[in-house]
Formats: structure tokens, sequence, C-alpha cells
């Protein structure tokens, strides 16, 4: 079984006036992209690859679903031109449909499913031509089915077509308070409608009513109120007593004190009414403003004492370097290894090279002890490119889900806090040590944290 | 901003129509304007029908003059909130604070009943 979407750009271009700076295909419903609803269900219906064609850029959404090994499945990518009719689209993407069953999904669509439902044996089994179909695009199956098999208790399949910011507010609301335990929803749910992210800071006088969701690094502050049918994204701020309810507050956000956001949806500075799709930048950052890290005087002069720690380093490991670099170069124990990693500004990468010192040798102890391995990256401090001490940089994967910003606090580092505090440097515990000092710490706590990971690695 | 005294009812309240934006630049403008109008009656319309924006200054000055009023036994009342305007003062709880009508005259006529049986 193979998926076929065909999306036509003028079906969403609406979305990018509404949520500019996000593409369509990824604007979040209940705190997962659009597009994520449609690969599951793929993957339910049994669909090992999946290609998206749109007239549309596609270049966000590949750089996100990149070859869909994060789900296990093929992901491809395909261009069309806008008046192509749906039998064009599949005649220019025959190679991929003359195998085997497809499905087609066609239309900026949503569709209600039930992830425990079989729907691998429902569609191996249904005859060819049109399964379901809206105003605004269908889901049809292509290809011979296979011996037909009795398919009992599967939810019957409907399509609400995304034509306007009501519908895509109703579909939110409509998933929250009847549809939760039918979809994959991210965040982490001890109990019945409430999904809470990573990082999520909620004082005991806050107020969290269901159904809700919470994204990641979100801070609720004290007194403030969110009301049932509410779904808060990611690295937002809710500030003291403010109220949210039955609102959809979208990724980067925040939220000033004292406020009430009743059935709206508020993004960055923007905030919509979708009853009646009046949208309204607010000019006033401290109501509603998009989260966006600026460079504070506070965050200059911690660059400034990270430079002036690097250079003292620099200095100070200057000599054992020399001496010790080319023995260590000869002896083949200083190995080199140039990656990708993620820099502070979403999705933006840059090339670092990281040395790897063996130890079983005294010189080799004695060279890790000192930490002449980072002796290089120091450099990078200097221009501004790493923090002296931070979070440990993050290699670019295809696999990785949150992609790391500044804006969730990361900073790639020549030392990691996690280092500092000897925590394994792996896994959620160092995320959470990083997160924390990366929103608590000082410039002075920084100098005594990087002295801290430098005794801290002769362990 | 346009000030006129409109004697229609019992008792003669002041109608302002507020126009394009209040915001940082203007809405000292208006807290000295009103205190003069003030001294004229204590009860007022702000007619928002040609209010396109207003910020949080602009909304603290309205505020203000809704104080003053009240001191002086009066009331600010507003007419015609745009769909914008009228988000700004749903999102800050200032509705609450104010009687609002959908036009002036409605605004005028609720002046004429206060205080009838």
């Amino acid at each position: 079984m193979k998926t076929l979407i065909v999306i036509r750009e003028q079906e969403y271009d609406w979305l990018f006036d509404m949520f500019p700076g996000v593409h369509p295909l990824l604007v979040p419903i209940c705190n997962k992209p659009y597009i994520e609803f449609l690969i599951d269900f793929s993957i339910f219906t049994g669909s090992d690859a999946i290609r998206i064609v749109s007239n549309g850029l596609l270049g966000d959404v590949e750089r996100y679903c990149s070859t869909g090994s994060r789900w296990g499945v093929d992901i491809s990518y395909g261009s069309m031109q806008p008046a192509d009719s749906l039998h064009t689209v599949i005649e220019k993407n025959r190679r991929f449909c003359q195998e085997g069953r497809v499905m087609i999904i066609n239309g900026f669509l949503f569709i209600h499913y039930d992830k425990k439902s079989d729907y691998a044996a429902l569609f191996a089994s249904l005859p060819s031509g049109e399964l379901l179909s809206c105003n605004h695009g269908s889901i049809e199956v292509t290809g011979t089915p296979a011996t037909e098999i009795t398919v009992n208790g599967t939810r019957p399949l409907s399509l609400t077509a995304l034509d306007s910011v009501s519908t895509y507010y109703h579909l939110s609301t409509d998933i929250l308070n009847n549809g939760l335990t039918y979809y994959v929803i991210p965040g982490y749910s001890s109990e019945p409608d409430c999904y809470i992210g990573r990082n999520v800071i909620i004082p005991k006088s806050a107020e969290i009513k269901k159904p809700v969701i919470i994204g990641n690094n979100v801070q609720i502050m004290a007194n403030a109120v969110i009301d049932s049918n509410s779904v808060i994204g990611s690295n937002i701020i809710i500030d003291r007593n403010s109220i949210i309810s039955g609102s959809i507050v979208m990724d980067n956000t925040y939220i000033g004190e004292h406020l009430e956001v009743k059935n709206k949806i508020a993004a960055g500075n923007l905030l919509v009414d979708p009853e009646s799709g009046t949208s309204f930048v607010m000019e006033d950052p401290h109501l509603l403003t998009s989260m966006e890290q600026t460079k504070s005087a506070g965050t200059l002069f911690r660059r400034l004492v990270h430079s002036v720690t690097a250079l003292l380093l620099i200095i100070l490991l200057c000599l054992p370097y020399i001496l010790m670099r080319p023995i260590l170069g000869i002896q083949g124990k200083w190995k080199r290894k140039k990656e990708q990693y993620y820099t502070g500004q979403q999705g933006k990468t840059f090339m670092l090279t990281m040395t790897t010192i063996d130890c079983s040798a005294p010189i080799g102890a004695l060279a890790k002890a000192i930490s002449l391995d980072r002796f290089a990256l120091l450099f990078r401090v200097l221009i501004g490119k790493l923090a002296l001490i931070g979070h440990q940089p993050v290699p670019v994967n295809p696999a990785i889900k949150i992609i790391p910003s500044s804006k969730a606090g990361y900073r790639p580092a020549v030392f990691s806090y996690a280092e500092a505090e000897d925590w394994p440097e792996i896994g959620i515990d160092t995320e959470i040590v990083e997160h924390y000092y990366a929103v608590h710490g000082t410039p002075l706590k920084d100098i005594a944290m990087a002295q801290k990971a430098l005794f801290n690695r002769t362990h | 901003m346009i000030f006129h005294l409109d004697s229609s009812t019992s008792q003669p309240v002041g109608v302002v129509i507020l126009k394009g934006r209040i915001d940082a630049s203007n809405s000292s403008e208006l807290q000295k304007a009103f205190a003069l109008w003030l001294q004229q009656t204590s009860n007022f319309i702000f007619d928002c029908k040609e209010l396109d924006f207003i910020d949080s200054s602009g909304l603290g000055a309205i505020v203000s003059c809704l104080r003053k009023a009240l001191e002086h036994r009066g009331d600010v009342k507003l007419a015609a909130l745009g769909a914008k305007v009228s988000m700004i003062f749903e999102l800050t709880k200032a509705k609450k604070l104010f009687s609002i009508f959908s036009d002036r005259s409605e605004a005028l006529q609720s002046f004429s009943t206060v205080g009838q049986i």
C-alpha cells in the first residue's frame, strides 16, 4: 500500500496570512502538525511509502518530514501545475502509483479516523474508486484489492475540508472534546483529556481545567487559569492572572498579565477571532507578543563574560596544546570528526570539529583532564558561535522531532551544564539539567559551572 | 476627535467621535481634552465607529476618562465598537467596565432612560 497526498496551494494559502512563518501543512492541530495526521493515517492504512505533491513550495515540509525515517515510512515529494487535474497528477506520478494499491488523498482535508481501527485490512480489501468525498476533495483507492476480508468495528471515516479559520478552530475544539483518544496526540497523559509536554512549569496557584493540551517549554505564572477546551502550544509564557479559555495559543507566544483570551487564536502578536475571521496585530509587547529572543544588554554581558573566560582558557592551554597535540597526533590518539550541528537559531546549522582523545596512555589522560579536546572550540566562543557553557551541541539528525532553538533556551556550548553536574551526558535528565541552568543561569554562575565542568571531566 | 454636546435627552451628553488610532502618540491629547469637556457635562458617549486601532495607552486614556466621569457622578458609554477594537477591550477585560452599545442613538437612548420608571 502507498499513499499519494495531493494538496494544491490555493487550498491552503489562506493560512499563510493567518499564521505567517509556518507552512500551512505544518500548522498544528492540537499541537500536532497537520501533515503528521495524514502520515499517521497513511501508516494505519498499511502504507509504507508516501508521496506529497503540491504546486506550492514544500521546502519546510521536506525539512520537517525528511525521508520519513522517523515514522518508518518512505516519504518523497513531487510538484504539479496549479491547473493539473487529479488524473494528470496520477499520470505524472505513474511510477509511484503503478504497483500495488494506492490511496489518494486529494485536497486540504482532515480525515477523522481512529488509531485503534484496523484500516490496513479495510483498505487492502476495498474495491477501487472513490471512497469518500466532500466539497473540497476526496479519498480514493486504486489498484486491485486483495481477496475480500470482512472488517468489523472500524470507526467510519469522515472528512473535514480545511477552508477557513473557523473550520480550523472548530476542528481543534472538536478533537479536544470528542476525539483525543482517536489520534496520537503529543505530550504526556496521566489522565484522560489532559496532555502535557516537557518543561512545563505550573505553579500551585495556577488552575488547569480539562480537556487541555499543553506543549513543551511552557511557563504558566501565578494565578493564571487555563480553562477547558484550550490548546497551549510550545515555548509559551502565560503571565500572572491571565485566563485562557476555549482558545488556541500557537507556539512562541507570550500572553501578558491580567488578560482574558476567550474563544480566540493567539499566534505571536496576532489575535484571531475564529468566528468572525477578524485578526488583530497587537502593538503592545506587554499584552501579546511573539517570543523572539532579543540580544538584550544581559545577553551581551553574558557573551562578554564567556568570551573573556574563553580567552583566559586559551592563554592557559596554549602551551600544553602546542606540546601535547603533535605527540598525540603521531600516536594516533587524537581523533577528529566533522559534523553538522544545530545553532540556536531555528533550523540553522553549523559545522563543528569534535575531538576525542584516547586516554589509555598517561599523556592522553592528562590532555583530556585539562580539556585539550575542547581547545579549538574555545575560539568559536570568541566569535560568538558557541557559548562557553550551555547545552551539548545537538548534531543534525532527521529523526529529531523538536529542532532545538534558542527560544527554548538552547545554547550550544564548549562545555555543557550536564558535564558540570556530572549527569550522564545523554537522555532526558541531561535536557532537564541544561534547560534549568539555561533559564536560571547568570554570567557569574556560568563561570562557576564552567569551572565545575572542567573538574568533572577528570572523573 | 470631534466633540459636541447633545441636548436631545433629559441631560446633556457629550458625544466624542474617535477616529483613526488612539495610541501613545495621541492618548494624552484625549485626556487633556476630556478634562475640558468635563466642565460642560459628566455624561459621555465615545462613538468608536471610525476608530480603527487602539493600543494599551489609548485604552488607558479611555479608562482614565471613565474614572474621571464617575468621580463627577457621570458615565462614559461606548458605541459602535469595531471588531478589532472590541477584541482589545475583551482581551484586557476592559469590556466589563463600560456600557457598550451597537450605535450612538442606542447609547443616547440609554442616557435618557436613566432615572425613569
